[in-house]
């Protein structure tokens, strides 16, 4: 039996949905807009494009381009700004770079990289790994930057080499900051492959939703919020399982998202 | 992000200096096409002159009226609901799962709900990125308004501060070193959100600049806007920088 | 463990800390000094009401009552801690009075009811015949952790209780200024905390809390996080600051120098659950120089007899 306690807890966030459907249905009711359909339409229109296979593929698609963006993305990052963080030299090389970066929508480089690259995957993944390395990269390089250097001394004296240092003891004891880092790419990754489709309006989720709101077929558009809402809130969810799984040994943590956007 | 100024300027300017080397390299030895890629100083030169445009300048006019109005509401309903919530358990306990929720919803899919109710002027636009900065304003503020020092408001409220007054006098200042950092990283999304909503449908400002120079492919156009727009998030960022060691002028850890 | 008495235990009730209700309200603060030789023993405290110079003119009276007071913290779903048990002390109006013991045996908690920061499970305190509700600015407390505003300068601190109570800011800051000077600060009005060091920072504290003229100091091992030495100087010149006005103190440490330095009574608490197992009048003369104490054989005898006692006590668990 779980404590009530606990049953509110976890039962809270679907309270928390079902209280803004409702607070939608009864917004649309009121205002009577042809263009802002009742939630209870929109969630009708969603079978319909879960059921057509070429919205699906598109999905799907548009899901598989993050995956692998996310992950190469991840994989590139994490080892970097762990370097960033235990060295004033890399730190020094990169922040800068890092910091006329950071502000320019990685989504806005579209239309120059469709001009080298083509509209194809390639330039979509690219785009999405953009948006997701730079939070990835920041979190890695505060959180190695945090690590106490007792610790690497202990590390030292025990006979580990810096390389075996940075994995052994610099990696784990970032890992929950790095984690928070992933957290917030991932959301970045859904957002940017969003935005990637809605300018380069060749496929793709993103596409969905907006060619149904220039054709005017209102439920698709909110139907599509909530598809893609939903996976948003899914895998956030998924993630943070993930991650309290693998930093149970750490502080216990803020347990609202620290998703940055 | 990170420190601006590091003392090793010289050594920070150096991947900036050999991307735009490589950069007229390419172009140079006739890698890419001028077409494709423009050359840098042909680029910094049209920046220049478009700098000095009053069309331009009201594109960027445009873009950051929408930005610091977006930012704006995001600090003020931001910091107002998490110190709100860090302070009742019941107006916790509401906001925390609607939070949970709606932070990880990807806000550019409801643009075009926004459009479609709010029209596609300042209205929807300014929502959007209000709506993307608010959440990681909110959760810094809270964060920070929860974990104050129990023994400073005791201090306080032993010296004979009011209950209501301890939210202004303490809570709020000894969190304002989270609510900057939240303010930051609030300030870039507006940069980035801005851009993309005047991307996807505008008439005016750095994002419809870019995409009107996308249509006619005019690659040189298309670099402005975003050199543009990564110089404003620049500038922005280092005042709040400024205003933020100003304020924390007491804190360690600023 | 091993627990001699509770709070309301036989022995207490002499000493006019005990039952915390009117018996104790007439009993004298100190045992004169001279008569106890052997110190430990429970002395009748009514002997010596008009021993005392400074206060034989004025009875003291009761400022601090701990009525019963139980404290109860839910750990977990199935556990409860029980941090005090049935805690009864009262407290003479301008007495010095340490509370000793063990981490973990409640003594700061016990502080922090009086304090009003926390509210007890069970029993009341009162602060002149009044219940504690909250916190006050009669009760100043000064922590450990120091607790200062690292938005206000050293200035702005100390002004913060004057000028919190409706003291006109120029009249505030005439105040606090002498008030920076007393605790050795002068010079540093315009730092920041962060700047100082940590002893620095506690005489900031204190001056914070002294501005707002509390009747009663709560004192919450504020020299723990100091070095010795530091440590050393700021009992001196606590001392020197506290025979102004020889205000009442109550102050909570673990060591058994620093109680009975200070103290003219020392409040001895045993653990799990938190109860007090002894207290014990400190007839030394004051003003007290520490040079000249460490050399006093009685001194020496209360500090050997109180830890001796804690040891014994601990016999079956783990020491101070």
């Amino acid at each position: 039996m779980m404590p009530p306690a606990t049953l509110t807890r976890r039962a809270a966030p679907v309270l928390a949905c079902i209280g803004l459907l409702a607070v939608w249905q009864v917004a649309s009711l009121a205002l009577k807009n042809d263009s802002f359909p009742t939630a209870i339409e929109a969630i009708r229109a969603i079978p319909d494009i879960l059921g057509d296979k070429e919205s699906l593929i598109n999905i799907l698609a548009s899901l598989r381009r993050m995956a692998i963006g996310f992950g190469v993305a991840v994989l590139v990052s994490i080892p970097l700004g762990l370097l960033m963080g235990r060295s004033r030299g890399v730190a020094a090389f990169f922040n800068p770079l890092l910091m006329v970066i950071y502000p320019v929508p990685k989504a806005a480089l579209m239309p120059i990289i469709m001009l080298w690259l083509g509209v194809g995957d390639i330039t979509k993944t690219l785009v999405i790994f953009l948006g997701v390395s730079l939070p990835v990269i920041y979190h890695s390089f505060e959180g190695a930057k945090a690590v106490e250097e007792k610790m690497l001394w202990s590390g030292a004296a025990m006979g580990l080499s810096p390389a075996q240092r940075l994995l052994r003891i610099v990696l784990p004891a970032a890992l929950p900051e790095i984690l928070t880092g992933c957290r917030t790419g991932l959301v970045l990754a859904l957002i940017t492959m969003i935005t990637s489709e809605m300018i380069a309006r060749q496929s793709g989720a993103g596409n969905i939703l907006f060619n149904a709101l220039d054709m005017g077929q209102y439920d698709t558009v909110f139907a599509m919020i909530i598809i893609v809402g939903a996976m948003g809130i899914c895998l956030d969810a998924i993630f943070e399982r993930v991650r309290a799984r693998l930093v149970r040994w750490s502080e216990p943590q803020f347990d609202m998202p620290l998703s940055f956007s | 992000m990170a420190r601006f100024l590091s003392p090793n300027i010289v050594l920070g300017i150096a991947p900036i200096a050999l991307i735009i080397a490589l950069w007229q390299g390419l172009v140079s030895f006739g890698f890419a096409p001028a077409v494709l890629l423009p050359p840098p100083g042909f680029v910094f030169g049209r920046l220049l002159q478009q700098l000095l445009t009053w069309t331009f300048q009201q594109e960027i006019a445009a873009t950051l009226v929408r930005l610091f109005a977006g930012f704006a509401i995001a600090v003020v309903l931001g910091v107002s609901i998490g110190i709100a919530a860090a302070a009742s358990p019941a107006i916790n306990a509401v906001v925390r799962p609607i939070v949970r929720v709606l932070a990880p919803l990807p806000k550019v899919a409801l643009y075009p709900a926004l459009l479609l109710l709010l029209g596609f002027g300042h209205g929807s636009k300014i929502t959007l990125v209000a709506a993307d900065a608010l959440f990681p304003i909110l959760l810094s503020t809270y964060y920070g308004a929860s974990t104050v020092e129990q023994k400073l408001i005791w201090s306080a409220m032993a010296a004979g501060t009011p209950r209501r007054e301890i939210l202004f006098k303490v809570v709020l200042p000894a969190a304002m070193p989270s609510i900057l950092t939240g303010c930051r990283i609030g300030l870039v999304i507006s940069c980035i959100v801005v851009f993309l909503a005047e991307m996807i449908t505008s008439t005016d400002g750095l994002g419809h600049a870019l995409v009107t120079a996308a249509r006619t492919f005019q690659a040189v156009d298309m670099f402005v806007p975003l050199i543009t727009i990564s110089l404003l998030g620049l500038i922005l960022n280092a005042l709040l920088g400024a205003l933020r060691s100003y304020l924390l002028r007491g804190f360690p850890e600023a | 463990m091993k627990v001699r008495q509770n709070g309301r235990g036989s022995n207490d009730a002499p000493h006019g800390c005990g039952n915390g209700r009117l018996s104790g309200r007439f009993l004298a603060k100190l045992v004169p000094y001279g008569e106890a030789s052997d110190g430990m023993t429970v002395v009748p405290a009514r002997s010596n009401e008009w021993v005392r110079p400074v206060t034989s003119h004025e009875p003291a009276s009761a400022i601090i009552e701990i009525d019963r007071v139980s404290q109860v913290f839910q750990t977990s779903a199935r556990r409860d801690h029980v941090a005090l048990s049935d805690i009864s002390l009262t407290i003479e109006e301008g007495a010095f009075v340490s509370i000793l013991g063990p981490s973990g045996c409640g003594k700061s908690t016990l502080l922090y009811i009086v304090g009003g920061f926390v509210s007890p499970t069970n029993g009341t305190a009162r602060m002149k015949g009044q219940a504690i509700t909250g916190p006050g600015p009669d009760r100043g407390p000064v922590f450990q952790e120091f607790a200062l505003f690292p938005w206000k300068t050293v200035l702005g601190n100390v002004m913060y209780g004057p000028r919190q109570q409706g003291v006109r800011a120029a009249e505030a800051e005439a105040q606090s200024r002498t008030l920076i000077e007393m605790v050795g600060l002068k010079g540093f009005e315009n730092f920041y905390p962060k700047e100082l060091s940590g002893g620095m920072k506690q005489r900031v504290a204190l001056a914070r809390t002294l501005a707002y003229h509390p009747e009663v100091l709560l004192m919450d091992e504020p020299f723990g996080a100091l070095d010795a030495h530091t440590r050393t100087r700021l009992q001196n010149d606590l001392l020197n600051i506290w025979e102004r006005d020889r205000k009442t103190v109550l102050f909570v440490t673990h060591s058994v120098d620093e109680a009975v330095f200070l103290s003219d009574k020392v409040v001895m608490m045993s653990k799990s659950p938190g109860r007090i197992r002894e207290v014990i009048d400190i007839d030394l003369p004051r003003p007290r120089r520490r040079t000249e104490l460490l050399l006093d054989p009685r001194y020496q005898k209360y500090v050997v007899d109180i830890e001796r006692m804690f040891d014994d006590g601990d016999e079956a668990g783990p020491a101070l």
